[in-house]
């Protein structure tokens, strides 16, 4: 990895963990902790944005106190790769395709996500997803299906509102900043 | 939550790597566990790390506050709305597996959070990056955990100066959830766009201090390590090994 790299990495996991703090000031029903991550697949490739996505998932677990979610690690390497491919074929160039993108993403996420919460965590993770499960359990779904539903609604939301804001970040970079940044080009 | 508490107990004066080595073996113990009394023994391991460490009044309060939330929705989502057989106690009727499904849950919670607490107040992040540079970690990976450590708070203070700029200029954080949507994209924006443009002088900065190159870095006082220390590492590791190794023997019996 360059030096160029690595300050990227560092840029990508504060802008992971930092854009979590506004979506807090927003008080949004979502988390946006991947925007970085996205972002930094986009300008640099998967390498880069697959340690942006783990050591931004240790920090998180240093800072908040609650390592148990270092598990989830492995759904950041997912959305990592996912990423890095969705921008090698210019899905973030456009917000029409973003979307659908990030649609896309959040399928992928649960699909990981979705076993870790519940086999490792009995589908308790706290935050949002887990009221969502509490709510769905309470009407008599069975707990699987439950905590599925609420990993799938919550990052199909999520991961389209993330790969729509990268491609209005990439969308807004002027012409000599982006021009720095040759994985753009292609 | 926590940060390193100054001391000089046994894990303050302990190798980091060992420090790191116990609150990863509880982690990794805590999944391999599966019955409640197993999980609770690893709570008390936990209890007894902090001990060590001279640090419990200063970890299990985090960890309790941490914690706390969690079994709440555990009680509520195994313990009320859990599987049948069910016992009542008072007025509430409870899920006999489902109780036991939360104590599994909620201990393993418990032992991780706590380990990892007392690791975070017990093993200098000074220390630590002196034992990885002296083990011959490249640059880069330790230049990723200690320097976003500092980047942090410079992010969060211009997060906050936009914010402020931006509610000058009419933003408005209330209203419909798209509305807050909405008021997203003028915050990220700038925040995220002033940090890119700074990109290639960090990148400078950092090459004028030798930071490319790949050569091996001379730590300046790097922590004592023993035979000792290495044993108890080793050992832990077969520990975990030999805990999932049981654990899937017995799930097959």
């Amino acid at each position: 990895m360059t030096l160029r790299d690595l300050v990227l990495v560092r840029l990508g996991v504060a802008i992971n963990l930092v854009i979590g703090q506004i979506v807090a000031a927003l008080l949004l029903p979502i988390f946006l902790d991947s925007v970085g991550t996205i972002l930094v697949a986009a300008l640099v490739g998967p390498r880069a944005a697959i340690a942006v996505g783990l050591v931004s998932q240790v920090l998180n677990a240093v800072i908040s106190g609650n390592f148990s979610w270092l598990p989830f690690a492995l759904v950041q390497v997912v959305i990592a790769l996912y990423a890095a491919a969705a921008a090698r074929l210019g899905l973030f160039r456009r917000f029409a395709t973003a979307v659908p993108a990030g649609i896309g993403m959040g399928l992928l996420a649960a699909a990981c996500s979705a076993p870790i919460a519940y086999f490792l965590f009995g589908g308790v993770t706290a935050g949002g997803v887990t009221v969502v499960t509490t709510v769905l359990r309470a009407l008599g779904a069975p707990l699987a299906v439950a905590v599925a539903s609420a990993s799938f609604a919550t990052d199909l939301l999520d991961k389209a509102i993330s790969c729509a804001l990268v491609s209005a970040l990439l969308g807004s970079l002027p012409r000599t900043l982006a021009a720095r940044f040759p994985a753009l080009a292609r | 939550m926590i940060g390193y508490v100054p001391g000089h107990s046994l894990l303050h004066r302990a190798h980091p790597y060992t420090t790191l080595a116990l609150a990863g073996a509880l982690l990794l113990g805590a999944f391999a566990l599966t019955r409640p009394l197993e999980v609770w023994l690893l709570v008390v391991a936990a209890a007894a790390f902090a001990v060590a460490g001279g640090v419990l009044r200063a970890s299990a309060r985090p960890a309790l506050l941490l914690s706390l939330p969690i079994w709440v929705l555990l009680f509520v989502l195994h313990g009320l709305l859990g599987a049948d057989p069910r016992m009542t106690v008072g007025p509430v009727s409870l899920s006999v597996p489902g109780i036991a499904r939360a104590l599994v849950l909620g201990g393993r919670l418990t032992a991780i959070v706590l380990g990892f607490l007392t690791a975070l107040a017990t093993a200098s992040p000074h220390r630590l990056v002196e034992a990885m540079t002296a083990g011959g970690v490249p640059f880069g990976r330790t230049f990723l955990l200690a320097s976003t450590l500092t980047v942090l708070p410079r992010m969060r203070e211009r997060t906050t100066q936009i914010l402020e700029a931006q509610q000058c200029r009419g933003l408005r954080l209330g209203g419909s959830p798209l509305a807050r949507l909405r008021a997203l994209v003028p915050l990220a924006l700038p925040l995220v766009l002033g940090a890119l443009a700074e990109v290639d002088e960090q990148v400078l900065a950092l090459d004028a201090r030798g930071a490319a190159g790949g050569v091996r870095r001379t730590a300046l006082d790097p922590p004592r390590d023993s035979a000792l220390q290495r044993a108890l590492r080793w050992t832990l590791l077969a520990l975990v090994v030999a805990a999932y190794a049981w654990k899937f023997w017995s799930m097959r019996g």
